[in-house]
């Protein structure tokens, strides 16, 4: 069996190979390799071999780094997208089954909307992965879903770190705030609203009504530095966290 | 442990380079001190409590989870002689993680998701120590994984557990009882502690491959 290394191919005898930038990128074995790597390296390269493999290294991860960094941002987005689809799809197929409850073919459509209600998990479980990689501050303070649901309004991470918090509060709800100017306009009474997506948190939704306001705005200005963070940084802050538990606790004691 | 002293009641690394994180580097008998904030690192929060940790400073390492870098700079101090290779699997981090990489000889950087190690089995040697720090679900697989790739009998770990990761609903001290128990099937566990007050509902587990 071959064993593929980063510096060439070993089957009996080593074949080194021509350009280690290409053989690094596929040293890949299904199975632990059987001797040391460096040993055989080091009689190959001699005192060379951890200077090499580390040039190697970086040049690599320097050119992989920039394709990432956009492609995961993108596929988020891509991914959001494709879950509202299903979450739509499947509200339709429901409509159309309750329509056609009473007849046989009701039952495919109780079949679909299972297949539906999978792919809409997988979906999920998908983003939750990404979503801790890509933006480990959003996805502690936001939760995957609604951090996910953020960056593909605003179009991205950057655009996410740099809005104020505010339209971070009421995003989603742009609709009824443009009704609400519009009869404020014309001198009438009108609600300005709280919150937009930002009402997908648990935290906001699970207190009575009139709290939501403000945990509304104090996680708004949360998830702005957590998009901050994620966006110079990338490292998680644990406090961050922290301080919207607490901010929650508080709110739901008071009287 | 090998290049740490604590100075004014904080671990520091003795180091030839220059702060990595924004960290003080302070000067002691014409040598060169890194501080070793606990509360932004691990394993400083471990020494701090009174663990112990020896390395001789030749040590092939495997560290998972290596973020921006922060405490492997510290680690890289303290195996001046030996070879780190740095697993992290975001771009963003990374960028930090590099420059690290550029100036330190002994580390070697790795943009590879550690819960796949047969992506990095031609690349990595047979390693003495496994730190891991990936604050992920599947972190016990994760170990596993890797120390079937990489650790050399009676090669050492040192594992970083962060309870919410795992379940955030969960009572702490139910979710490390089950991890322990789930790492004994394959390990034998030398030392547990938390990393308390520095790190909240954290602990370590210490063990070897046998
Ligand atoms: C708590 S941080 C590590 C902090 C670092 N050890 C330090 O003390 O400086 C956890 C890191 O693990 C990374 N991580 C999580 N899952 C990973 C995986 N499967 N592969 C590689 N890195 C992972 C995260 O991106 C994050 O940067």
């Amino acid at each position: 069996m071959p064993y593929k290394l980063w510096f060439g191919v070993f089957e009996d005898e080593l074949k080194l190979a021509e350009k280690f930038e290409d053989s690094f990128v596929n040293a890949v074995n299904e199975k632990p390799i059987p001797f040391n790597v460096a040993e055989l390296g080091i009689k190959v390269l001699g005192r060379e071999y951890y200077r090499t493999l580390r040039r190697v290294a970086i040049g690599v991860a320097e050119k992989r780094i920039r394709e990432e960094l956009s492609s995961d941002e993108r596929y988020i987005i891509s991914l959001v997208k494709a879950l509202e689809s299903v979450e739509e799809i499947i509200n339709v197929l429901k409509e159309k089954e309750e329509d056609l409850e009473a007849n046989a073919i009701g039952e495919k459509f109780l079949e679909a909307i299972e297949n539906m209600k999978e792919l809409r998990d997988e979906i999920e479980r998908e983003i939750d992965v990404v979503m801790a990689k890509i933006a480990p501050n959003l996805y502690e303070v936001a939760g995957a879903k609604l951090g996910a649901k953020l960056i593909e309004k605003f179009g991205g991470i950057k655009k996410l770190a740099f809005a104020s918090s505010n339209k971070i509060q009421i995003i989603g709800a742009e609709r009824s705030l443009y009704k609400a100017i519009a009869r404020m306009k014309r001198g009438k009474d009108a609600k300005i609203p709280k919150h937009g997506i930002i009402f997908l948190h648990g935290f906001v939704r699970n207190l009575p009504k009139k709290k939501r306001g403000k945990m509304a705005r104090f996680l708004a200005s949360k998830i702005s530095i957590a998009a901050k963070i994620d966006y110079f940084r990338g490292e998680l802050d644990e406090g961050l966290f922290e301080s919207v538990k607490r901010r929650f606790e508080e709110l739901r004691r008071e009287k | 442990m090998r290049n740490v002293r604590i100075i004014n009641g904080i671990p520091a690394t003795k180091s030839r380079y220059g702060s990595h994180y924004g960290e003080r580097v302070i000067e002691i008998g014409g040598e060169k001190y890194r501080e070793w904030i606990p509360w932004r690192s691990k394993l400083s929060a471990l020494i701090l409590k009174g663990h112990e940790i020896e390395f001789r400073g030749d040590e092939r390492v495997l560290y998972l989870g290596a973020s921006t870098g922060t405490t492997l700079s510290h680690l890289a101090d303290v195996i001046d002689e030996g070879v780190i290779y740095a697993v992290e699997y975001s771009a963003k981090p990374f960028i930090k993680l590099l420059e690290l990489a550029k100036e330190r000889e002994n580390v070697i950087p790795l943009l590879y998701d550690a819960s796949k190690p047969w992506l990095y089995s031609g690349i990595v040697e047979k390693v003495d120590f496994i730190y891991q720090d990936v604050a992920q679900r599947n972190q016990v697989g994760i170990l596993k994984a890797n120390a079937d790739f990489f650790l050399k009998n009676d090669g050492s770990f040192l594992l970083m557990v962060k309870a919410k990761s795992i379940d955030s609903t969960a009572e702490p001290k139910e979710v490390f009882d089950a991890v322990v128990e789930k790492i004994s099937r394959d390990f034998s566990i030398l030392e547990t502690g938390s990393l308390e007050p520095y790190h909240k509902d954290h602990i370590f587990i210490l063990g070897v491959k046998i």
